[in-house]
């Protein structure tokens, strides 16, 4: 369907360009323009400030302070932890894209709502809510130890730190995996299944290999971005002394250990920008071996699950719902009791807290500049993610990996490092106290999430179509247009939201680039937590995890 | 075709978000303006702007900039909020930039203070009627006043415990193993500090750190961490500053607070100009404010302990002179706190 309007477009305007007065051949066309404008984006959004941490960083020589134990032993950690929680995001967010996008599994629109939802709960307050369902003291473990004289175990330590990670990241590997289902064609599981292969079968050795640039990618995506994650290992690492590279950066800064604490934090993470090129060329030469996929001619038919429905649907139902339901019904819980540690009965529930949580002087202000924030933030990276994912994807050139490496390299340099560069930036581009500094700095760590999502699934879909298009004798630029660019919409959409949902509740960034007055949703909760208003910010995080999940209802359901 | 619809669908949703946000935004941003020109046009004499620094909680610092814009309506200040680690790493970035943006500051420990005070980024100013203050938060070379006593005290789950600790020592009985929270030296300059304070009392010393290390207390992030999980019974005994304790019984958590006999550490919160602002007279119309009795009032109510004798203690706090304090001598306390904060470390690994 998909390929038949877009051939009839381009058809139609083919005709056009194809006039008698025919331009002189020039080298600069639509599309090295739209390629130089693309570099000059990412080198004010992105190289600027990656520069800017490079300058501070080369300010003093502090491999010598960064090469002691401490420093060394959070790097394990953070790549220990990026890296298993990446693989484990991806098998959970890859497993479910097949099951709800591949399968006639029972309820999966509302399952997928579900299985979005940590996208939108704050890591940090994630975080708190699983301490309650898994610390030492939560229903399980002393149900645990009354049994058997011992705590089951607890969340903390490194484990809890990689298993939180999984549970934050894997929605986006299921939205990238899902992204690059929907362009497998269906016609290669009908050849399998009509040369005999079982339906599990053909899922499995067609369509699953054939979906391995989206895994990759995702896999790189996840890995660079839970190397700068703060919120979850400092809640629930630090009580078992498990350091990250991140949670170093915010200790050097904050306890004033050492001298000259910008320099030496800057030093870190340009040490992580090393780390994050090292994932890339990895993914790069990973990548390098792919496969190209004709597009669909028909829709994909689901996989029955016929007899193993029921078993399959109540395991998935049960795993996606104790992954995020048991945190939401904690947060409920929180929010409905006055204060932490009141008994959980029905003459002590409140709806103070979620009265006190909307009428906080910040929430109204917080609410509408994180929403216009993250809105911006959702169309400038879907812009540019659209143009770098499609332009390194579907043209050739040597600057391809180069691009794509600049615009995901910053996904790996923990939020607080990149807002000292903006901060330091400031002052000279004359943004200082204002919101769009905080709007630059979500661009720079979140246009990777575009690209990643754009690039995967073009990634294996031939360039036949493009050459189609010129043929019939469209420009360079007006193939690009009309052919790449609208087969990119789909996944740069999901990007632009993913962007979106991430930004309107983000923390690290926000709050070290704050102007008075201009609060944003994250930093509102992080208040309201300070403040000792802890169920009140469970209520607001809960809230704002109830209205995304109806906005994502909503678009999900009128789209039917 | 359906993906066509999700597609419009999606984007609808986002255009009338943009929509919302800007509607909202005009709304919201009008009033504001109105009123500063009001003010400015009430003022009686040189109406001035003045940019504080703060780790106080948003609703205090709201509170506390209403109050005082209530006696000096000519001053206008606005407010930057964070941790305090948070505000360092801001200031520091400002100075990399160029200057620190901020007028005063109103956070942390003497220590910080002692810092910027040596690299010549404080302006001096000894407030007005600095001989009703508790001499200790004072700073003699006149660059910073404490404003308010925030003691580390032992909090307990009134649920969970029965017998409370009453001293330091207690918290080294073995019945005690496995259920003591507190926070991280590492990322609460208050905590760090009060490591090198133990270390350096008598009484306490290595000796009594590593008794309460064989007892395995949970190290969480900060203060705040710590007293919820001693209210809601995570771990259900914590090391922690006594405001927080005061605030969440007040909302009717199990919990309480208890003041170690041997003696409680406190850090001042204290305030401080920068040496570049351009308002130097409205700033320390602030300073003056604060640590005054009205603002020191303010503070009481807050749940704060005051820094001076005529304003009383917050509800449910003892007397200022129940409470022993350990009042060490800063100097050393400075020197010997990153051997402290390694020392902790290495016996709480």
């Amino acid at each position: 369907m998909q390929r038949v309007l877009t051939g009839a477009a381009v058809r139609g305007r083919a005709r056009e360009g194809a006039r008698p007065v025919r331009a002189p051949r020039v080298r600069i066309d639509g599309v090295s323009l739209t390629r130089a404008l693309l570099w000059a984006a990412c080198l004010a959004l992105v190289l600027v400030p990656l520069g800017t941490i490079l300058v501070l960083a080369a300010g003093g020589n502090h491999l010598a302070t960064i090469l002691q134990g401490d420093v060394v032993e959070a790097a394990i950690n953070s790549l220990v932890s990026a890296t298993l929680s990446a693989a484990g995001a991806v098998i959970v967010g890859g497993g479910l894209a097949v099951l709800l996008d591949r399968t006639d599994l029972p309820g999966r629109r509302v399952l997928r709502l579900f299985a979005l939802s940590p996208l939108l709960v704050p890591p940090f307050v994630g975080a708190i809510a699983w301490i309650g369902i898994a610390g030492p003291t939560s229903p399980v473990n002393l149900w645990w130890r009354d049994l058997f004289g011992a705590p089951l175990g607890t969340i903390y330590g490194g484990h809890g730190v990689v298993f939180l990670l999984v549970v934050h990241s894997y929605p986006i590997a299921m939205l990238v995996v899902s992204a690059a289902l929907r362009r497998v064609p269906a016609d290669l599981e009908h050849a399998a299944r009509i040369g005999g292969a079982s339906a599990v079968r053909a899922l499995g050795t067609v369509t699953v290999p054939l979906l391995r640039p989206a895994l990759v990618s995702s896999f790189t995506l996840i890995a660079v971005s839970n190397l700068a994650d703060f919120g979850i290992p400092s809640i629930v690492g630090l009580p078992e002394r498990y350091v990250t590279l991140s949670t170093l950066v915010y200790r050097y800064i904050q306890s004033g250990t050492v001298d000259r604490p910008l320099e030496v934090v800057a030093t870190i993470g340009a040490v992580l920008l090393v780390i994050a090129l090292g994932a890339l060329v990895l993914d790069l030469l990973a990548s390098r071996r792919r496969w190209e996929l004709d597009s669909s001619a028909s829709t994909p038919q689901r996989l029955p699950l016929g007899r193993s429905r029921l078993l399959v649907a109540v395991l998935a139902w049960a795993f996606v719902l104790t992954l995020t339901l048991l945190p939401l019904l904690a947060l409920l819980s929180q929010s409905l009791l006055p204060a932490p540690g009141v008994p959980l009965a029905i003459e002590n529930l409140t709806l103070d807290n979620v009265v006190r949580a909307v009428t906080a002087k910040g929430t109204a202000t917080g609410a509408t500049t994180s929403v216009l924030l993250a809105v911006l933030a959702g169309l400038v990276c879907g812009v540019l993610g659209l143009g770098i994912g499609t332009l390194v994807t579907r043209t050739r050139a040597r600057d391809n990996g180069l691009l794509r490496a600049v615009a995901i390299l910053p996904q790996a340099v923990p939020g607080l490092v990149i807002a000292v560069a903006w901060l330091v930036l400031a002052p000279r581009i004359g943004l200082f106290n204002t919101p769009w500094l905080i709007l630059c700095a979500y661009i720079t760590s979140f246009v990777a999430l575009v690209v990643q999502a754009v690039a995967a699934p073009l990634a294996a879909t031939p360039l036949t179509v493009e050459e189609a298009a010129r043929a019939s004798g469209a420009s360079r630029f007006r193939a690009l247009l009309d052919v790449s660019f609208r087969m990119a919409v789909p996944a740069a959409l999901s990007g632009t939201v993913l962007v979106a949902l991430t930004a309107v509740r983000e923390l690290t960034l926000s709050v070290l680039l704050l102007s008075p007055g201009a609060q944003t949703l994250g930093v509102t909760i992080f208040n309201l937590q300070q403040a000792g208003a802890y169920n009140a910010a469970s209520a607001l995080s809960l809230l704002i995890t109830l209205i995304g999940l109806a906005g994502l209802g909503l678009a999900a359901r009128s789209s039917r | 075709m359906p993906r066509l619809a999700r597609t419009t669908a999606l984007s609808a949703f986002a255009l009338s978000t943009v929509l919302l946000a800007g509607c909202s935004g005009a709304a919201n941003s009008a009033p504001e303006s109105s009123t500063a020109t009001s003010t400015e046009a009430d003022a009686a004499a040189e109406p001035a702007t003045i940019t504080l620094y703060t780790s106080e909680p948003q609703e205090k610092a709201d509170a506390l900039v209403a109050a005082f814009t209530e006696e000096h309506p000519e001053i206008t200040v606005e407010v930057f909020r964070a941790g305090t680690g948070d505000l360092t790493a801001r200031i520091e970035s400002e100075r990399t930039a160029g200057a620190v943006q901020a007028d005063v500051l109103l956070a942390a420990d003497a220590g910080t203070f002692e810092d910027y005070a040596a690299e010549e980024l404080l302006l001096a100013y000894t407030p007005k009627d600095a001989d009703a203050l508790n001499p200790d938060v004072v700073d003699p070379e006149g660059f910073y006043t404490g404003t308010r006593i925030i003691p580390t005290v032992i909090a307990y789950n009134t649920a969970a415990i029965e017998k409370a600790p009453t001293s330091w020592a207690d918290l080294t009985d073995a019945e005690y193993a496995g259920k003591i929270v507190m926070p991280n030296p590492d990322v609460s300059g208050a905590a760090a500090y009060n490591s090198a304070v133990w270390l350096a009392e008598p009484a306490l010393g290595e000796s009594w750190l590593t008794d309460l290390a064989a007892n395995e207390p949970v190290i969480a992030d900060s203060n705040g961490p710590v007293s919820q999980a001693v209210a809601s019974g995570t771990q259900p005994v914590g090391i922690v500053v006594d405001y927080l304790v005061r605030e969440l019984a007040a909302q009717g958590s199990p919990i309480a607070v208890s003041y170690p006999s041997e003696g409680v550490p406190y850090v001042s919160q204290p305030a401080g100009i920068f040496a570049d602002t351009e308002e130097p007279e409205a700033s320390q119309a602030f300073v003056d404010f604060l640590v005054g009795k009205a603002g020191q009032e303010l503070a009481v109510e807050q749940s704060y302990l005051p820094v001076r004798s005529d304003v009383g203690t917050p509800e449910g706090a003892p007397a200022m002179d129940e409470i022993t304090v350990l009042s060490p001598d800063l100097e050393k306390i400075r020197s010997t706190q990153d051997d402290a904060v390694a020392t902790f470390n290495s016996l709480f690994q």
